[in-house]
């Protein structure tokens, strides 16, 4: 046995010993009374009766109110505490529960469930010390037991507690009696922590046991792949995500998952074939779209692609990365027209969509006239956003370039380089215009700078 | 579910390239690559003596034992639930050169190596802690490998900021960085922080731990210094002041204009105080303004806007501390190991 179990902080201590005490607060608590023996039980009776429909029809104040008479009439009778802890947490005060489990755990230190209920109710506060310290004790008590860490270890999970979930799913494992569900727990959360190999050994176990669903031994096998891609083993990694796909064809998470390790391998082709796969088996399913039309487009199959995010579109206008991919798709086939329309769309749909108007003045110099003006005034937007980044005041300068504004054209491209002094694309273009200004001297240097910059690169 | 959120379920991934690897690793990363004041993980130095280990979380202990009324094992379950603590510090390779990126500032959490030996009730003979890595090797000729160990002064055990840490930036230890749980000693050079820890050994003043001596481990991270009346050997321990210039990178050609030099300064005692920065081989020093406020074990971010000319410069950085250690302008020459080394080495640069 652990000493480090059955240690706690000096805090957790404090509480403990105070709930514990709570025996007597609670004889104290009660009215003095002489009834009885026989009428005291059958109160008691008539108490219980009440109280469970109570419970039932989520009367939990009344039901407090009885179970609390009940206490005093019989103050060692660990049941009744616990369910005065269980009804007090079920009515919100969840000081008094903790005080009654307390009080049925001391009375009954045999049974686990107060503590269980006892990590609820610490669940339920948010008091992370206190749950840490109900946590030792039954691992202290309760070492052996298997199926109380499995729960622990669930419930945790459920409520996102993952660093303690972990800690009971190994205390479970550990104890010897593990469940299936126990077992991919464990699995799931040593995925999550960076444990590989436990969670390799553990999910490929379930995937290998052919008397479980397939939906279960599927899931073993996408965990046991995402395992594997973490460990930095993408081909096995591959080979188990295919193997949940072919185990249960209905679980989408498996084609996601698949195409983006053969995306991370630029196997882009095989990404389309798996997300068609995926597709046909599921055609309802829309977060396939993305992938699926992102993956055409790297495979250049442009048209293809367009189809893909325009239906996704249709399903979901805002899949907001689903008209950047778009636009990618046109601006690669020459489509200049409908990308500033599909960036347009964006825009209107999601203003706040970071870069939109940088996109958009990046996109409108593709156009042929160009629209000087539009790209000016998308840059202004751009800069209202983003008032230090350098690529505006490049473009910027691009702008008044072409359209002759040399004075302002020198302000921008030196703005830029100013806020990005190591890029030699706004020193290239402001030699260029000293050339045009005739400046000859300050066109030499500025290359002399742009060539000393790029020479940067080639050390 | 959609794709992201099914990639960010198996998060912690993708972080750790070099996992399953054999050999000894040896990395560290650009300091420039790191945004704001805290090292990613992936960009976390790697200094290893020995191979890596794979541990399993399920088979993993931590044996506390020696100079203690009760010796006893700690399994991953009981650190996760044992009360832990947070805090940002700064790990230093003993060896690091003077712009060295073999440092790193993270955020640890761990549980207090203090909370582990103290309920075992230390002995009153007890002086110092062995501490024993799963990593094993040697550093001297011999017949078997050893476990890596280092001693550390129980009293530096026992502060309440040196851990049993298991997670850095809020997520549990990658593999190279030690998991699933290593020694963390703020404000100590990080060849104490022993990695993939396994055994904890309490030891008394005239002890001896064989696998720290007949490793070799005692023969190296000494400071060794000729003074007049010979040599003097001393354990290295505390981190000295020092900044780095994470930007420019040496040699770095640089166009006319206003340019910003940046980088880290951190020390072992105390805080840092100021951070200063000169572009004439340090004839004349400009004060650096920094973020986040000094603390603690952690290291600052600096930054100084230079209004640079045409020239070739000799750029410096130099840290002082609250205790009011400052960073020599020279190596010692009375210095005769190679670690500490934190004086003000300079950069160049040219601008046109």
């Amino acid at each position: 046995m652990s000493l480090i179990g059955a240690r706690r902080s000096p805090a957790a201590c404090a509480s403990l010993f105070a709930l514990a005490v709570s025996v007597s607060m609670h004889a104290g608590d009660c009215p003095s009374s002489t009834v009885n023996p026989q009428a005291a039980q059958r109160r008691l009776d008539e108490l219980g009766k009440n109280a469970q429909v109570e419970m039932a029809q989520h009367r939990f104040t009344e039901a407090v109110r009885d179970f609390k008479e009940a206490a005093c009439l019989s103050s060692r009778d660990p049941r009744i505490f616990y369910a005065l802890g269980s009804s007090e947490a079920a009515a919100g005060d969840f000081m008094s529960a903790r005080k009654a489990l307390a009080t049925a755990d001391h009375l009954q230190p045999g049974n686990p469930l107060p503590l269980v209920m006892l990590a609820r109710v610490n669940v339920s506060m948010g008091d992370v010390d206190s749950l840490k310290a109900t946590l030792s004790e039954a691992a202290v008590r309760f070492a052996a037991n298997s199926d109380l860490h499995a729960a622990l270890a669930h419930f945790l999970l459920q409520n996102k507690l993952f660093d303690l979930a972990l800690a009971e799913a190994l205390r479970s494992q550990k104890a010897g009696g593990a469940t299936p569900q126990s077992t991919m727990d464990l699995a799931i959360l040593e995925n999550n922590v960076g444990a590989y190999t436990d969670a390799i050994r553990n999910a490929m176990a379930i995937e290998g046991q052919t008397n479980l669903p397939v939906a279960v031994r599927a899931s073993a096998a996408g965990v046991a792949g995402l395992s594997y891609e973490s460990a930095g083993q993408p081909e096995p990694a591959i080979s188990r995500l295919r193997a949940a796909i072919q185990l249960d064809p209905s679980q989408e998470n498996s084609y996601l998952a698949l195409a983006f390790l053969l995306d991370k391998a630029h196997r882009y082709a095989e990404a389309v074939e798996v997300l068609e796969q995926g597709r046909a088996k599921l055609p309802q399913s829309t977060p396939l779209l993305l992938p699926l039309g992102s993956d055409l487009i790297l495979s250049e199959r442009y048209a293809a692609g367009i189809d893909v995010l325009k239906e996704l579109l249709r399903k979901m206008p805002n899949e907001y990365d689903a008209y950047i991919k778009l636009a990618d798709a046109f601006r690669k086939t020459g489509a200049s027209i409908q990308e500033v329309k599909i960036l347009h769309e964006l825009g209107s749909r999601n203003p706040d969509y970071p870069g939109i108007h940088l996109l958009l003045a990046r996109a409108t110099l593709n156009l042929d006239p160009v629209d000087y003006t539009k790209t000016l005034d998308e840059l202004a937007l751009a800069e209202k956003r983003s008032p230090l980044e350098a690529e505006i005041f490049y473009l910027r300068g691009r702008a008044y370039l072409a359209t002759n504004h040399s004075e302002e054209a020198v302000a921008a491209l030196r703005r830029a380089i100013e806020l990005g002094p190591m890029d030699p694309g706004p020193y290239y273009q402001l030699a260029r215009l000293y050339e045009k200004l005739g400046q000859k001297e300050m066109a030499r240097n500025t290359f002399a700078r742009m060539r000393y910059l790029k020479s940067n690169a080639a050390q | 579910m959609t794709r992201r959120d099914v990639l960010r379920s198996g998060a912690a991934a993708f972080l750790s390239p070099l996992a399953g690897a054999s050999e000894p690793q040896n990395l560290s990363y650009p300091l420039r690559e790191i945004q704001g004041s805290l090292t990613p993980s992936d960009l976390f130095f790697v200094r290893d003596h020995f191979s890596e280990p794979t541990l399993s979380l399920e088979s993993w202990q931590l044996r506390i034992e020696g100079r203690i009324a009760r010796p006893h094992q700690v399994s991953f379950s009981d650190l996760l639930e044992l009360p832990t603590k947070k805090l940002e510090a700064v790990l230093e390779c003993s060896g690091n050169s003077p712009h060295g990126s073999a440092a790193s500032n993270a955020q640890w959490e761990g549980v207090p190596i203090s909370f582990l030996l103290e309920p075992a009730e230390i002995g009153r003979d007890a002086a110092f802690v062995a501490f024993e890595g799963v990593d094993t090797g040697r550093l001297v000729q011999g017949p078997a490998a050893l476990p890596y160990t280092q001693i550390v002064p129980l009293e530096k055990c026992l502060d309440s900021a040196s851990l049993v840490a298991f997670k850095l930036n809020d997520l549990f230890l990658p593999r190279r960085n030690g998991f699933p749980a290593r020694a963390l000693f703020p404000g100590w050079y990080a060849m104490d922080s022993v990695k993939w820890l396994r055994r904890i050994v309490v030891l008394g003043r005239d002890d001896r731990h064989s696998s720290f001596i007949e490793s070799g481990m005692d023969r190296v991270y000494n400071r060794i210094t000729t003074a007049a009346d010979g040599i003097e050997t001393k354990r290295l321990s505390s981190i000295q002041v020092k900044s780095a210039i994470a930007w420019p990178p040496d040699k770095m050609r640089l166009a006319a204009g206003l340019c910003e030099i940046w980088g880290f300064a951190w020390t072992g005692t105390g805080t840092v105080r100021e951070v200063a920065v000169s572009s004439d081989g340090g004839r004349t020093w400009e004060p650096a303004s920094f973020t986040p406020s000094p603390g603690p074990y952690r290291w600052v971010r600096w930054n100084y806007k230079w209004s640079a000319s045409a020239g070739d410069y000799s750029l410096m950085s130099r840290a002082t501390d609250s205790q009011g250690n400052q960073q020599p302008l020279q190596r010692s020459t009375a210095r005769k190991d190679g670690y500490e080394l934190n004086w003000c080495a300079p950069l160049t640069c040219s601008v046109r």
